[in-house]
C-alpha cells in the first residue's frame, strides 16, 4: 500500500503541476469563458453558488478548456443542486426528503445516539455537509492552481499539464456529480467523452492497486490517516457515490488543490500521508458507470441517504480491512455513521478496481460508483512521491492568507481533514484554528464563509465537546446565526444548521443557542419551510411543509434544545410561530402520508417535549387546574373520580373558557369555547392535537416518531388540569384507544413503553379505565415475561415495569378490571415475576399489583379456585402496606405525576449525557430513561411508590361488561361513538 | 394541507358567497354535515359511505348560499383555500364563520343532484 500510495501521490502531484501550468496559460482565455459561464450560472438562478464558482474560476489561472468543461458541467449540477436546495419546490423536496429520511433519520441518530446519541446525529449531518463541499470542490480545483502558484511559487506546472487537464476534468466531473445526481451523470459522460482514453489508461492502473483501499479511507479513514494524504481520497469519494460523501469530495478537491500547492513545495518526504492521498487516478472507468447509476436516480438517493445510515453501514464489513481498520479506532462515535460509509466503500474496493468496468458484477450500483471514483484519485496521488501535503499548522495559517481563494481552500481542506478524525479536530482546536474559522463566517465572499462553515460543521461533530465549547467561546453561535440571517445560499444554510444541530447536542450550549438563535431559526427556517402562514392568503391554498435538509437540521437542533428543561421549554413555547409552524408541518405530513421521515420525527419530538408539564408550566395554567387535583389522597378521591367519569367532562371541570354544559356533550371539540382561535403554545394542548397524534400513530413506521407521538399523548393526558381532562376524553372519542392498543403489539420496546404509560395516564379517565381494562388487559399481560422466558418480545426492564404500573393503575378502583386481569391469566405471570424476577423493580411493581388484587375481597373466591392463596399476593419485596398509604400524594396525581417526575429526571440525565434528542425527548417526558439506568430505577421506584400509595378500594359498582381477554378493535366507548349527525347552520 | 380529492367522478365548482348580516351575526344561509369526527355512514349525500367530508345539508331559500348557487349535497372541498376534506365538523364550522371574513369562497364538488336526492330519500 505505501509504495503504491507514494507512487500515486507523486504522479498526482506531477499531474497537478502540469495542470497548473496549463491553467496559467489559459487564464486569460478562461476569464472570458468564465464570464460567459457566470452569466449562464446566474441565469440558472443561483446567484451565490454560481457567483462563487465564477469568482473562483476568474481568480484562478485555470486552463481554459478545463474551466469550460467544468463550468458547463458544473453549472448544470450546481443549478440543479442549487435549485433543489434553495427552492423548496417539489423536485427539491422529493430528492432531499428521500435522501435525508433514509440516511439521517432513525437508525443512526436515535439508536446509536442513545448513549453517544448526540454525536451520531451530528455525524449524519456531517456527511451531508461533505456533499456540499463537493460542489465547492469543483470550484476549488480551479482555485487550487491559482493558489498554489502563489503559495509555492515553485509549482512545476509544465510537466503536469496533460495529467492536470485530465484531473481537472475528472475532478470537476466527479465533484459536480456528487452534488447533483442528475448533473453528475452528465458531467461524467462528458468527461469520458473528451478524455476517456488518455485518462483511463493512466488512471486505471492506479485504481487497480490502491484505488479502492484509498477510497474507502477517504470516506472514513482519510481524516485519520493524514491531512495530506486524504485529499486524493476525497476526490474519489465525491464523485462516486454518496452525497454525504460530498464532504469527502470536497476534501479531495482541496487536496488536489493543496496537493498542487503543497506538493510542489514539499518533496516526497512525507510519504505516509501521500499514500492515502493518492486521489486523482480513479476517474477513468468508474465514472462512466457512476453516471449511469446516478442517472438512475435510485443510486443518488441511496447514496445520500444511505451514506449516513444504512447503506454505508451495511457495506462496512467488506471495506473495513483497508481503511476501516485504522479509522475505526479513531472514530469512536462517529464511527457508527462514518464507519458505515467507509465500510461500504471498502467492500467494493477489493474488486473495486475492476468494478468500474464491470458494473454488473458489483452488487450495488451505488457501491460501484463509489469505488470507482475513489480509487482513481488515490492512485494518482500515491504515485507521485515528490510532493507532500501541507501540515496542519500550514493549513491553519492559510486561513489567514490575504488571498481569499487560499482561505477557502484551506477551510475546505480542514473540513476534509477533520472528517471523522477526532485527533485532527482536537489539533485544530489547539492550534487556535477555530476562532479563525469562526471569523471567516463573516467574510463577505460566499466561498470563504461557506467553506469555513463546512469545516466548523465537521469540527463540531463528535463526542469531543471541547470542540463545541471552543466554537461557543469565540462567539461562534451568534456568528452562525448572523450568517444564517444574511445568506440565502441553501448549501450554506444547511451547513449552518447542521453545525448548530451538532452544537445543540451539548447540554451547556442549548440555552446559548436558544438565546441567540431560537427566533431566527424559527423565522428563517422553521416557519417558511413548514408552510405555515400566520396570515394565510384567503385565496391561496395552505402550503405544505418542505422536508428540506435545512428544515431537518433545524428541527433537529430545536429538538435537542427543547430537552434542556423548563426554561428551554418556556422559551420554545413562547417563540412566536414555532408551535404553530410545527403543528402545521405535522398536519401537512399527515395529509401527505409522509410521516416516516426525520423531520417529522424531530417535529414530533419537539412537540412532545413542549407538551411536557404544560399543565404546570404554561402561563395561566393555574386557572385550569381541576378542583379534584388538589384533593388529598384517600378514598374520597376515588369516588370523585368515578363521578367524573360518569361525565368525563363534568361541570366541575369547565373553568374559564370551558363551557360546562357543552362538556357533557359528546362533541368534545366544542368544549373549550374560545373567543378566538388558539395559537402559539395553546395549540399544544388543544384537543385538536389528539387527532394529529393519533394520525401519526396510525401512519408512521418510524419508531422514534411513534414513541414521541405516544409520549406527547402521555404528557398531555397527565396532570389534573382541565385540558388534560379534555385530552383524555378526546383520545377516546377520536377512537385513539384501539390505535394505542394496537401499538402495544409493536416490536419496538420504546414504543410499547410509551404507549403503556400513555394508557396509564389516560386511565385517569374513568371511562377510559373501563375500556382499557376490558380490551387492553390481555395485550398488556402479553407483554409481560412469562416464567421461562421474558416476553416474546424480550422487553427491557423499563418497559416491563411500565406495563406493570399501567396494569396497576387500571385495576386500581376497579375490581372489574382486576377480574379482567385474572381472566387473562395475568396472575400467573405476576406471581412469577414477583417471586423470581431478577429485577427488583419488576418484582416490586408486580407485587403491588398482586396486593391490589387481593384487596378485592370479592375476587378471592375466584382466585382460590384457581389455586392461588394469600401467600401469592403478599410479596416479600413489596413495600409494606403502611408505606403505601402514607404517601401524602393526591390520588390520581400520584399516578400521573410520578410518571412525569420520572421523565424529568430522565430528561435531565439525558441531557447531561448529551444524548441526542431522540433519546432525551422520549425519556424525559413520557418514558423511562433508556440511557441512565440508575435514573430509571429511581424513577421506577417512584412510580412503584406512587402506586403503592394509592389506597386499595373495592369498586363494586362497575357495570358488567364483557371482558374479553383480547383487546379488540372495539376499544371505543359506545357512548362516545355515537355518530350523532351534526348539522350546523353557518 | 393539500389533500387529494377522492371523488373522481364529480366536477368541482367555485362558489363565492357574500355573507348576510343578521343582527350581530354574519350568516351564509346553509348548514353543513360531516367531518372526520362524525359518522360518515349517516351522511345521506355521500356516495362513498366512508367519506368524512363536509357536505351541505340544507340551504336557506333566498339566502346568500342559494343566491350564490350552492346546493344541497355539495361537498365542500375548500373554504378560502383551506382544505375541508380532513377536518372535524367544528373546524369546518369555524372556518366558515370567521367574523372577519365577509366573503367566503368555496370549492365544492357536486355529484349528480339526482343521486344525492335518491340517497337522501333512502336515508
Amino acid at each position: 500500500m505505501d509504495d503504491y500510495d507514494i507512487r500515486s501521490a507523486a504522479s498526482i502531484l506531477a499531474s497537478v503541476k502540469e495542470q497548473e501550468a496549463r491553467f496559467e496559460r489559459l487564464t486569460r482565455a478562461l476569464e472570458e469563458e468564465r464570464r460567459n459561464v457566470s452569466l449562464q450560472l446566474e441565469r440558472a438562478s443561483q446567484p451565490t453558488d454560481r457567483m462563487s464558482i465564477c469568482n473562483i474560476g476568474n481568480g484562478q489561472p485555470l486552463a481554459t478548456a478545463w474551466q469550460q468543461l467544468v463550468l458547463q458541467e458544473q453549472s448544470p449540477s450546481n443549478q440543479t443542486s442549487i435549485a433543489m436546495m434553495q427552492e423548496p419546490q417539489e423536485m427539491v423536496e422529493e430528492t432531499v426528503t428521500v435522501e435525508e429520511d433514509p440516511g439521517t433519520p432513525t437508525s443512526h441518530v436515535s439508536v446509536v445516539t442513545s448513549e453517544d446519541g448526540t454525536t451520531r446525529r451530528t455525524e449524519t449531518k456531517v456527511t451531508k455537509m461533505v456533499k456540499t463541499v463537493t460542489t465547492r470542490t469543483v470550484r476549488q480545483v480551479p482555485l487550487g492552481p491559482d493558489v498554489l502558484p502563489s503559495m509555492d511559487g515553485s509549482s512545476p506546472m509544465g510537466s503536469y499539464t496533460d495529467s492536470i487537464d485530465r484531473r481537472f476534468l475528472k475532478n470537476g466531473e466527479r465533484y459536480v456529480g456528487p452534488q447533483a445526481p442528475s448533473t453528475l451523470g452528465r458531467s461524467y459522460n462528458s468527461y469520458n467523452d473528451s478524455y476517456p482514453e488518455s485518462h483511463e489508461g493512466q488512471y486505471r492502473p492506479y485504481l487497480g492497486h490502491d484505488g479502492y483501499g484509498d477510497l474507502s479511507d477517504s470516506y472514513g479513514t482519510l481524516p485519520r490517516g493524514g491531512g495530506s494524504t486524504y485529499r486524493p481520497r476525497y476526490a474519489y469519494v465525491p464523485g462516486s457515490a454518496y452525497r454525504p460523501d460530498d464532504g469527502n469530495f470536497t476534501l479531495p478537491r482541496r487536496r488536489d488543490n493543496y496537493a498542487a500547492v503543497a506538493q510542489p513545495q514539499v518533496p516526497v518526504g512525507s510519504s505516509v500521508d501521500l499514500n492515502r492521498s493518492q486521489p486523482e487516478r480513479f476517474q477513468p472507468e468508474p465514472y462512466g458507470l457512476e453516471d449511469d447509476n446516478r442517472s438512475l436516480g435510485v443510486d443518488d438517493e441511496g447514496y445520500e441517504l444511505d451514506p449516513d445510515n444504512s447503506t454505508v453501514n451495511r457495506r462496512t464489513s467488506a471495506g473495513v480491512p483497508e481503511r476501516g481498520r485504522p479509522h475505526k479506532g479513531s472514530r469512536g462515535y462517529d464511527d457508527a455513521v462514518e464507519s458505515e460509509m467507509v465500510e461500504e466503500r471498502i467492500p467494493y474496493v477489493p474488486g473495486g478496481y475492476a468494478a468500474p468496468l464491470a458494473q454488473p458484477e458489483r452488487g450495488s450500483m451505488a457501491s460501484i460508483d463509489r469505488l470507482g471514483k475513489r480509487s482513481p484519485s488515490i492512485d494518482s496521488i500515491r504515485k507521485d512521491p515528490r510532493w507532500r501535503d501541507p501540515d496542519l499548522p500550514e493549513v491553519i495559517a492559510m486561513l489567514s492568507h490575504p488571498i481569499d481563494p487560499v482561505k477557502s481552500n484551506a477551510a475546505a481542506y480542514l473540513q476534509h481533514l477533520c472528517y471523522e478524525n477526532d485527533k485532527i479536530k482536537k489539533d485544530v482546536r489547539h492550534l487556535k484554528g477555530i476562532p479563525i474559522l469562526v471569523g471567516l463566517l463573516d467574510h463577505p465572499k460566499a466561498e470563504v464563509h461557506r467553506k469555513a462553515c463546512g469545516a466548523l460543521r465537521n469540527i463540531s461533530y463528535g463526542k469531543d465537546n471541547e470542540n463545541k465549547v471552543a466554537i461557543r467561546n469565540c462567539d461562534g453561535i451568534p456568528a452562525l446565526i448572523r450568517l444564517l440571517r444574511k445568506t440565502s445560499d441553501m448549501e450554506v444554510r444547511e451547513l449552518i444548521t447542521g453545525t448548530l444541530w451538532n452544537l445543540s447536542s451539548y447540554e451547556p450550549l442549548k440555552m446559548v443557542i436558544i438565546n441567540h438563535g431560537l427566533q431566527t431559526l424559527t423565522n428563517e427556517v422553521i416557519i417558511p419551510h413548514s408552510g405555515w402562514e400566520s396570515e394565510p392568503d384567503k385565496d391561496s391554498k395552505p402550503r405544505d411543509a418542505e422536508w428540506t435538509t435545512v428544515f431537518k437540521n433545524t428541527s433537529g437542533c430545536l429538538r435537542n434544545v427543547s430537552s434542556d428543561g423548563a426554561e428551554a421549554r418556556r422559551r420554545l413555547r413562547e417563540c412566536d410561530g414555532l408551535v404553530d409552524a410545527l403543528l402545521h408541518a405535522l398536519q401537512s405530513a399527515v395529509g401527505k402520508k409522509d410521516t416516516d421521515n426525520k423531520s417529522v420525527e424531530n417535529c414530533v419530538c419537539i412537540m412532545r417535549n413542549l407538551s411536557y408539564h404544560v399543565h404546570k408550566e404554561v402561563p395561566g395554567a393555574d386557572k385550569y387546574q381541576e378542583l379534584e387535583a388538589g384533593q388529598p389522597t384517600g378514598t374520597g378521591g376515588s369516588q370523585k373520580k368515578k363521578k367524573d367519569d360518569a361525565g368525563c367532562f363534568g361541570g366541575k371541570k369547565a373553568k374559564g373558557k370551558k363551557n360546562g354544559d357543552l362538556d357533557r356533550n359528546f362533541d368534545t371539540l366544542d368544549l373549550p369555547k374560545r373567543s378566538e382561535a388558539a395559537k402559539g403554545f395553546e395549540l399544544l394542548y388543544q384537543p385538536d392535537v389528539v387527532r394529529l397524534y393519533l394520525s401519526i400513530l396510525t401512519e408512521s413506521q418510524n419508531f422514534n416518531t411513534l414513541e414521541a407521538a405516544a409520549g406527547a399523548l402521555q404528557n398531555l393526558s397527565a396532570g389534573n388540569w382541565t385540558w388534560s381532562t379534555y385530552i383524555r376524553a378526546t383520545v377516546r372519542k377520536e377512537r385513539g384507544l384501539p390505535v394505542l392498543l394496537e401499538l402495544l403489539q409493536s416490536n419496538s420496546d420504546k414504543v410499547v413503553r410509551a404507549v403503556s404509560i400513555a394508557l396509564r395516564n389516560l386511565s385517569m379517565d374513568r371511562r377510559n379505565k373501563d375500556l382499557i381494562g376490558s380490551y387492553a388487559m390481555g395485550e398488556l399481560v402479553r407483554n409481560l415475561p412469562s416464567r421461562q422466558q421474558r416476553s416474546a418480545k424480550n422487553l427491557e426492564e423499563d418497559t416491563v415495569v411500565a406495563v406493570l404500573n399501567t396494569i396497576h393503575e387500571i385495576i386500581t378502583d376497579s375490581s372489574e378490571n382486576a377480574r379482567s386481569l385474572i381472566q387473562t391469566q395475568g396472575i400467573q405471570k405476576l406471581v412469577a415475576i414477583s417471586k423470581s424476577s431478577q429485577s427488583p423493580r419488576e418484582t416490586k411493581a408486580a407485587s403491588h399489583i398482586l396486593q391490589m388484587i387481593w384487596s378485592y375481597k370479592e375476587l378471592r373466591n375466584a382466585l382460590q379456585k384457581d389455586g392461588w392463596n394469600k401467600s401469592h399476593f403478599q410479596s416479600v419485596s413489596a413495600a409494606p402496606k403502611g408505606s403505601k398509604a402514607p404517601a401524602g400524594r393526591p390520588g390520581y396525581d400520584d399516578s400521573t405525576l410520578p410518571l412525569v417526575d420520572k421523565s424529568q429526571d430522565n430528561e435531565k440525565s439525558g441531557s447531561r449525557d448529551m444524548i441526542p434528542m431522540d433519546e432525551l425527548g422520549p425519556d424525559g417526558y413520557s418514558t423511562i430513561d433508556h440511557r441512565d439506568k440508575e435514573r430509571k430505577y429511581k424513577s421506577s421506584d417512584r412510580t412503584g411508590d406512587a402506586s403503592e400509595k394509592e389506597p386499595l378500594k373495592n369498586d363494586t359498582n362497575r357495570k358488567n361488561i364483557n371482558r374479553s381477554n383480547r383487546a379488540s378493535v372495539n376499544l371505543v366507548d359506545a357512548r362516545d361513538i355515537k355518530p350523532q349527525p351534526v348539522d350546523s347552520w353557518v | 394541507t393539500a389533500l387529494s380529492c377522492f371523488i373522481s367522478f364529480s366536477f368541482q365548482q367555485r362558489i363565492e358567497i357574500h355573507k348576510l348580516r343578521q343582527g350581530d351575526n354574519l350568516i351564509l344561509g346553509f348548514s353543513i354535515g360531516g367531518g372526520i369526527d362524525q359518522d360518515p355512514t349517516q351522511n345521506p349525500f355521500s356516495e362513498d359511505k366512508t367519506d368524512k367530508g363536509i357536505y351541505v345539508t340544507r340551504v336557506t331559500e333566498g339566502g346568500p348560499a342559494e343566491v350564490a348557487g350552492l346546493q344541497i349535497g355539495d361537498k365542500i372541498m375548500q373554504v378560502n383555500g383551506w382544505d375541508m376534506t380532513m377536518v372535524t365538523h367544528d373546524q369546518a364550522r369555524k372556518r366558515l364563520t370567521k367574523r372577519n371574513e365577509e366573503v367566503v369562497r368555496l370549492l365544492v364538488t357536486r355529484q349528480s343532484l339526482q343521486k344525492a336526492v335518491q340517497q337522501s330519500m333512502m336515508s
